[in-house]
C-alpha cells in the first residue's frame, strides 16, 4: 500500500517540476526589458528591445520592416523585434494582453478592441509626446488620423490614411455614350444624376437598361454602382446627408433621424427600387472592385482607396470621380493606428519608432502601388512631395488628385469608430436590422426606429467632446 | 504488482498530465472566473458570485435566448439527419459489392478536408445567384432557395453542409455493422425471412449500442457547432444562425468579456450533460448488448 502512494507522490513531484519548469520559463520571458533597462542605466543605453506587432499582407508588411531598419540605422541602441500576426489579430493580442505578454508598439484598428483597451488606461498618452515632439504634431498630419479617447489623450496615430472615392470602367462609359463621373468636387453628382447614370448602365441579359419600362431585374448582367452595406461606405452618405451615428451633444440615436434614414433609404431604393446596385444576397456574386469593374459586372462602385492597388495590376482604363452628394462633399478617412502600451519600459523610443513607420519614405512602395496614402500634410501640398506618389503611376488616374487628394484634406470626416463611444455593441443592434433594409423588408425609418430604444440604452456618449 | 502500477502511472503520466493542466486546470479556471466580471483589459476582477448567471437568465440579455434557441433548432434538424444518413450509407457500403473499398473512401475524403476549406466550397455551391445548385434546380424548374442568405433558410443551408462531413460517424456504424455474426442472418434465410426482417430483427438491435454511441457523439458536437457560423455567415442574416458558441466566442474574444463568457460555457456545459444523461437513461429501454444484459 505504501509503494503505489509513493509513485503518486513521485507523480505529483513530477507534475510541480514541470510547473516550476514552465512558470520559469515565462518568469525569464517577462523579465528580460527589466534587466536590459537596469543595465542600460548603469551604463550606456545597450540592448533595449522593442516588440511590435502589426497585421496585414507581405506587400503591407514590408514598408514596416524598411522604417525598422531606417530607425535601427538611426538608433543603433535599439533593436526592434517585429511580429507579423498574419489571421486573428484582435483574438491574439487579447490573449497577450491577458498573459501580460505585452508588445511595446502595435497596430490597433479602432473598430474593434482599441477603444477597450485604451478605456482600461493600456495605452500611452500620445499627446504627451505630440506636445514636446519638434518633428511632427497634429497640424503637421492628415486630419481624422488620430484616435483619441477623449479630447486631449491621443490613443493612436494612423500610418495611412484612406478615403473613399468613385471609382469606374471608362469604356463602360465611352460605349454608353455618357459622360463619366466628374472628379473635382465643385462639379459633384447629385444623388438623382448619380441614380439616373445607374439605370443607364445597368443592363439585363437582353440588352434593356434599367431605365426601360420592360427591364428584367431578375435577369441583370451588369450593374450601374455598387454601393457596400458596410458601414464604412454608407457613412459618407450618411455624412452627406447631414446625419450622423450618434447626435451632436453625444446623448441620442442618429441613425432614426430623418437626415441618416434619408440616407439609408435612399441606398436601399438603389437596391430595391431602382435595382441598379447589387443587394446583399447579390453582392455574394460580386468580386472584388478591381474584377467586378474589369469584367464589367459593375460600372462603378464606391470603395476606398486602397481599390487602386488591385486596380492598377488589372490592364484596363479605369478612372476615379468623387462621390455622388447627397447635401454636402464628405469622405469618411479611414486607417489603421499604432499605439504604444503603457508597460512599455521605453516609451520614448517607442514613440521614435513610430514616427519612423509614420515616414512615408519608409512606405514609399505602398504609396505607389496604391494601397495606401501619406500621413504628413506636406505630401499633398508640396508638388515635388505629391509627385512622389501621384504621378505617372498604374495606380494614380487622371481623377485621382482631385477626387481623392484634395477631397481628404479638405472634405475628411472622422470614421463613426473614433467617435463613437460603445461603436460596437450599438452596432450588434444596427446591423441585423439593416439587413432588412437592404432587403427591402422594412424601410430605413421603420427598422431604425424598432431598435432606437434598444440602442439608446447602449449610448454612451462622444469621444471627440468634453463630457 | 507495486512495480506494475508504477510502470502504469509512468505511462499513463502523460495523458493524466496533459488533462489535468490542458482540460481539467482551464475548466476548474473558467467555473471560478464566471464567478466573476473578469475582463481581460480591466486591471481589476470582483467576485460577483452569481450576477453574470442571473443576468442571463433574467431577460436582460437577449441574444442568450436567441442563441440557445437557433442552437436548439440546429440539433434537433442535424441529429436524426446525420444518424439516419449514415446508418443508411453504412448499410450501402456493408453490401458486398464491386469497388467497396473506393466508395467507403469517396464518403470519408470530406472528412479529412480542413473545415475552411470545405466552407469555402458550400459557399460556392449555394450561392444563390450562380452556385451550382440553384442553376441545376432552375434548370430543372425546381423552386431556389437564398440558401444561407435567407432568415429562414440558413439554418438547414448550414446543417446541409455539415452532412457532407459524416463519414467518421459511418465508419463508426461499419464498425458495428461487421461485428454481427453471419448466423443470424442465416437463420433468418433458413426461416424464410427477406432484407427487412434480417434489418430488423438483427441489424437494428445489434448496432443499438453504436447507434448510442454516436447519438451522443452527434448532440455533443452539434450543440458546440462554431466553424460554419464563424465562417459560411457570421451569425447573419439578421442574427438567424447566431449559434450559441459563436456567441460565446464573440462575447470572450471580441468583447473580452471572458467571466460572461464563462458563465455561457457552463450553461452550455450543463445543457449537454443534461442530454447526455437524458438518452442514457433512455438507453436502458432500447440498447442491447450481445452479453445479454441490458445497459
Amino acid at each position: 500500500m505504501s509503494q503505489p502512494r509513493k509513485s503518486v507522490f513521485i507523480t505529483l513531484a513530477l507534475v510541480l517540476m514541470l510547473a516550476a519548469v514552465l512558470s520559469a520559463c515565462s518568469k525569464s520571458d517577462t523579465a528580460s526589458p527589466d534587466t536590459s533597462a537596469s543595465s542600460g542605466n548603469s551604463g550606456s543605453k545597450e540592448n533595449i528591445k522593442l516588440r511590435m506587432t502589426v497585421w496585414g499582407s507581405p506587400e503591407e508588411v514590408a514598408p514596416y520592416k524598411k522604417a525598422i531598419q531606417n530607425f535601427e540605422a538611426k538608433h543603433p541602441s535599439v533593436k526592434v523585434e517585429l511580429q507579423h500576426i498574419a489571421a486573428d489579430y484582435d483574438t491574439k493580442l487579447t490573449t497577450m494582453v491577458a498573459g501580460n505578454d505585452v508588445p511595446d508598439i502595435a497596430m490597433m484598428e479602432s473598430g474593434t478592441i482599441a477603444f477597450p483597451m485604451a478605456e482600461q488606461g493600456k495605452f500611452y498618452n500620445l499627446q504627451e509626446f505630440l506636445d514636446t515632439d519638434t518633428e511632427i504634431s497634429p497640424d503637421t498630419l492628415v486630419p481624422n488620423i488620430t484616435y483619441s479617447l477623449e479630447p486631449g489623450n491621443v490613443i493612436g496615430i494612423g500610418p495611412g490614411p484612406e478615403s473613399f472615392a468613385l471609382f469606374y470602367n471608362e469604356e463602360i462609359f465611352k460605349d454608353a455614350g455618357i459622360e463619366p463621373p466628374p472628379s473635382n468636387v465643385a462639379d459633384a453628382w447629385t444623388w438623382d444624376e448619380f441614380v439616373e447614370v445607374a439605370k443607364k448602365l445597368t443592363v439585363d441579359t437582353n440588352g434593356k437598361t434599367a431605365a426601360d419600362p420592360d427591364f428584367d431585374p431578375k435577369k441583370i448582367k451588369q450593374y450601374g454602382a455598387n454601393i457596400s452595406t458596410w458601414w464604412g461606405v454608407y457613412s459618407n452618405f450618411i455624412y452627406s446627408n447631414g446625419g450622423d451615428f450618434i447626435s451632436a451633444d453625444g446623448k441620442t440615436f442618429g441613425l432614426n433621424q430623418p437626415e441618416a434614414v434619408e440616407a439609408l433609404q435612399k441606398i436601399s431604393d438603389l437596391m430595391n427600387v431602382h435595382h441598379v446596385s447589387p443587394s446583399p444576397v447579390q453582392s455574394k456574386n460580386i468580386p472584388a472592385t478591381n474584377v467586378a469593374l474589369q469584367t464589367k459586372k459593375v460600372a462603378m462602385t464606391v470603395d476606398g482607396q486602397w481599390a487602386s492597388a488591385g486596380l492598377a495590376q488589372s490592364k484596363f482604363s479605369f478612372n476615379v470621380g468623387v462621390m455622388p452628394v447627397m447635401k454636402e462633399p464628405v469622405t469618411t478617412v479611414v486607417c489603421g493606428m499604432f499605439s504604444i502600451f503603457k508597460s512599455s519600459k521605453h516609451p520614448q523610443e517607442a514613440w521614435e519608432l513610430l514616427k519612423a513607420l509614420l515616414d512615408p519614405e519608409a512606405s514609399i512602395d505602398m504609396l505607389t502601388a496604391g494601397t495606401w496614402m501619406p500621413s504628413p500634410k506636406d505630401w499633398y501640398t508640396d508638388p515635388a512631395l505629391l509627385a512622389k506618389w501621384t504621378e505617372n503611376l498604374d495606380a494614380r488616374p487622371s481623377g485621382y488628385k482631385e477626387a481623392i487628394v484634395d477631397v481628404i484634406l479638405t472634405k475628411g470626416h472622422q470614421t463613426p469608430t473614433g467617435y463613437v463611444k460603445n461603436f460596437n455593441n450599438i452596432m450588434d443592434l444596427v446591423n441585423p436590422a439593416l439587413d432588412k433594409v437592404w432587403l427591402g423588408q422594412q424601410t430605413a425609418q421603420e427598422a431604425m426606429d424598432s431598435i432606437a430604444a434598444k440602442v439608446q440604452a447602449q449610448i454612451k456618449g462622444r469621444r471627440d467632446i468634453k463630457e | 504488482m507495486r512495480k506494475g502500477m508504477f510502470y502504469g502511472l509512468l505511462f499513463t503520466a502523460p495523458a493524466i498530465l496533459g488533462f489535468a493542466i490542458f482540460t481539467l486546470g482551464p475548466m476548474i479556471a473558467s467555473l471560478v472566473l464566471s464567478l466573476t466580471n473578469y475582463n481581460v483589459f480591466k486591471e481589476q476582477t470582483a467576485f460577483t458570485g452569481l450576477d453574470n448567471y442571473m443576468r442571463l437568465f433574467s431577460g436582460e440579455d437577449e441574444l442568450f435566448y436567441k442563441s440557445l434557441g437557433i442552437t436548439f433548432y440546429f440539433v434537433v434538424l442535424r441529429v436524426p439527419a446525420v444518424i439516419l444518413l449514415s446508418f443508411g450509407i453504412a448499410l450501402l457500403l456493408n453490401l458486398n459489392v464491386k469497388g467497396r473499398a473506393i466508395f467507403r473512401t469517396i464518403i470519408y475524403l470530406p472528412s479529412i478536408v480542413p473545415a475552411v476549406a470545405s466552407a469555402m466550397i458550400w459557399m460556392w455551391l449555394l450561392n444563390p445567384d450562380l452556385g451550382l445548385i440553384n442553376s441545376l434546380l432552375s434548370r430543372l424548374h425546381l423552386p431556389t432557395s437564398n440558401w444561407l442568405y435567407g432568415e429562414g433558410s440558413v439554418i438547414p443551408s448550414v446543417v446541409l453542409t455539415t452532412l457532407w462531413g459524416i463519414g467518421s460517424t459511418v465508419i463508426i456504424f461499419l464498425a458495428g455493422l461487421s461485428g454481427i455474426p453471419r448466423q443470424y442472418y442465416e437463420a433468418i434465410e433458413v426461416d424464410g425471412g427477406g432484407w427487412f426482417r434480417k434489418l430488423s430483427h438483427v441489424t437494428v438491435p445489434m448496432v443499438t449500442p453504436t447507434i448510442f454511441f454516436n447519438t451522443i457523439m452527434t448532440i455533443i458536437g452539434s450543440f458546440q457547432v462554431f466553424n460554419e457560423a464563424y465562417i459560411l455567415t457570421q451569425g447573419g442574416p439578421n442574427n438567424q444562425s447566431l449559434f450559441y458558441v459563436f456567441y460565446l466566442w464573440r462575447t470572450g474574444f471580441r468583447d473580452a468579456e471572458m467571466g460572461y463568457a464563462s458563465a455561457l460555457a457552463w450553461i452550455l456545459f450543463v445543457i449537454i450533460l443534461f442530454f447526455t444523461f437524458i438518452v442514457f437513461r433512455t438507453s436502458k429501454s432500447w440498447v442491447y448488448y450481445e452479453g445479454g444484459d441490458r445497459a
